[in-house]
């Protein structure tokens, strides 16, 4: 069963440049910093939070939104730890994401053409151009040629 | 980005390595939120004053820099604030007798205040306050640019003085008194995009608390136009904006007949359609003051009172609670150092800290990151704190407990949680 993977194209903005591909780590519900990210474990610790403990080391972060402090940065800050994300989609942001992409200073595009949390699942494979602000999405992931 | 000339002669050096270093920043800055250019700053900024007072470490102003600029004379160029210091956070007042380390070290204490005098020098006042908008006798006018850095107080720039910001304030941005136009500074941005309105009756302090997250979380980013609240005081609201920005992330409000940009409800929309309606019931309110009551047993072993910190009206109904009573647990009441100096007068340390409790000031429980009194179930009265804390302890498992002012000392002197819904 390999048909062909279907891909689809986002059309957005850049925040950061660069190239970036992975698995995408999807949150359905806006990410929560400060006290609520451990910036050297590399996941969430808000209580409730579908993403609860699960590392995103590696992978597209696909969010909607942030929500609540400027401990926001702590998604930033992974990168002080090498446990950040590939890349960071968000739907919607403010100055939080924007300082949160640049202290990470990976491949970050937001202001897409359509709703990437309607596109996006955990578990598709996700190429990142942050200078094109272009996000390619091979649904189901990558599947092995034979 | 376009910039002016003279922000490309700072950006070549013409105004030294730290204005250069700074604008580097703001450039970089404003590309990456897709900025036009650069505003200049005609309000005020606040910075958290300490080790990291720069956003993004490649463009981090050292303390170094910092106090050598301060001993050349240098400046704010804009009134500049200070926001609770942050790496570390530490307790400005009252950390003689808080029990705790490393705030109970004088070395600790020296070297904290220390690092925040350079800040001082070049004309930083020292507020060191979350809330320091409300003690800091100088706020920006309608319309006036800013750059703040304190979530819980955005709304109060934007939607209550009818100021303009972005959560962005910095070294950096106080410093050359310039701040990327986006976002918040742009009318069209201000603009209401979604009705909300209130059936719930709010009456306590309590009530705007789980308000403001209840619309926090279901508008987001969104800029609500909120009818139905009443007249909510000055803790009200600060409290509702706390809250907005936990649950949500609302920088900017309308209540009309309230806020300025706002004498009526068209003005909101600026005569658009109202295209999203929200309805915010008793029973959304409910439903957040059980996601907040987060704990299983009743026993209680540390209270925290004052996130956002306390204003003078909320010390003295503490005080008031507390006269001749003895507290069973811990109990931290935290303010700001200008609030603390008018409480200490009017004698409310005094009783509070006959009670057993500590009054202390310019940090808070998050700030410290877990440094509190030894609790494996804690109460307080802030949304905000309640979310945040059982996330700053972890993995160490936190029970955390959530109601009035009134619930959370009756558990100080009792040792017991008897707070429920009413």
């Amino acid at each position: 069963m390999n048909s062909g993977t279907e891909k689809i194209v986002l059309r957005g903005r850049k925040v950061i440049g660069g190239l970036a591909e992975g698995e995408a780590l999807v949150s359905r519900k806006p990410l929560m910093g400060w006290g609520n990210v451990d910036e050297k474990r590399g996941f969430t610790t808000e209580r409730n939070h579908p993403l609860y403990q699960v590392p995103f080391k590696g992978k597209v972060l696909v969010f909607p939104e942030p929500r609540g402090s400027g401990g926001f940065m702590g998604y930033g800050r992974t990168r002080a730890y090498g446990v950040n994300p590939a890349a960071f989609v968000y739907r919607e942001g403010c100055a939080l994401t924007v300082l949160a992409a640049m202290i990470a200073n990976i491949p970050t595009v937001t202001g897409f053409d359509r709703d990437p949390l309607e596109v996006i699942e955990t578990g598709d494979y996700v190429i990142v151009n942050g200078d094109e602000g272009i996000v390619e999405v091979f649904k189901g992931g990558l599947q092995r040629q034979s | 980005m376009r910039l002016t000339d003279e922000e490309k002669r700072i950006l070549d050096g013409e105004q030294g390595y730290l204005a250069q270093k700074c604008m580097q920043f703001l450039v970089a800055y404003g590309e990456a939120a897709g900025a036009e250019r650069l505003v200049d700053i005609d309000g005020t900024a606040d910075l958290h004053p300490g080790l990291k007072s720069s956003w993004v470490p490649d463009y981090r102003i050292t303390i170094e820099e910092i106090e050598e600029a301060a001993k050349r004379g240098e400046k704010f160029k804009v009134p500049t604030f200070a926001n609770k210091p942050i790496a570390p956070g530490f307790v400005v007042d009252g950390w003689e007798n808080c029990g705790t380390w490393p705030n109970s070290d004088p070395e600790y204490h020296k070297k904290c205040l220390q690092n925040i005098k350079p800040y001082i020098k070049m004309g930083m006042v020292p507020t060191l306050s979350c809330n320091y908008y409300l003690v800091s006798s100088y706020w920006p006018t309608v319309g006036q640019h800013c750059s703040w850095g304190e979530s819980s107080a955005i709304p109060w720039a934007n939607a209550i003085l009818g100021a303009r910001t972005n959560i962005d304030g910095c070294f950096q941005t106080a410093y050359l008194g310039k701040v990327p136009a986006y976002d918040m500074h742009l009318d069209e941005n201000r603009v209401a995009t979604v009705l909300v309105e209130c059936e719930a009756e709010l009456k306590t302090d309590m009530d705007y608390d789980l308000f403001g997250w209840a619309v926090g979380e279901a508008v987001g980013l969104k800029v609500p136009a909120i009818v139905g609240i009443g007249k909510p005081t000055t803790s009200q609201l600060i409290k509702m904006n706390s809250s907005l920005n936990t649950g949500g992330q609302v920088r900017m409000y309308h209540i009309p007949g309230l806020t300025p940009e706002a004498p009526t409800l068209e003005a909101a929309f600026k005569g658009n359609k109202i295209k999203q309606r929200i309805t915010i019931t008793r029973s959304d309110l409910r439903r957040v003051y059980e996601m907040l009551n987060y704990a299983s047993t009743d026993d209680v072993d540390f209270v925290y009172l004052g996130c956002p910190h306390y204003n003078i009206q909320e010390i003295q109904k503490v005080a008031r609670l507390l006269e001749g009573k003895r507290c069973k647990t811990s109990l931290w009441v935290m303010t700001n150092p200008w609030t603390y100096k008018i409480a200490e007068a009017m004698g409310y340390k005094a009783i509070v800290e006959r009670a057993g409790a500590n009054f202390l000031s310019g940090t808070c429980a998050g700030e410290m990151r877990g440094e509190m009194p030894p609790a494996a179930v804690m109460a307080t009265d802030a949304a905000k704190l309640n979310y945040y804390m059982t996330g700053h302890l972890h993995p160490r498992k936190l029970e955390v407990w959530y109601g009035t002012t009134e619930d959370c000392i009756q558990a100080a002197i009792t040792g017991k949680w008897k707070g429920e819904w009413r």
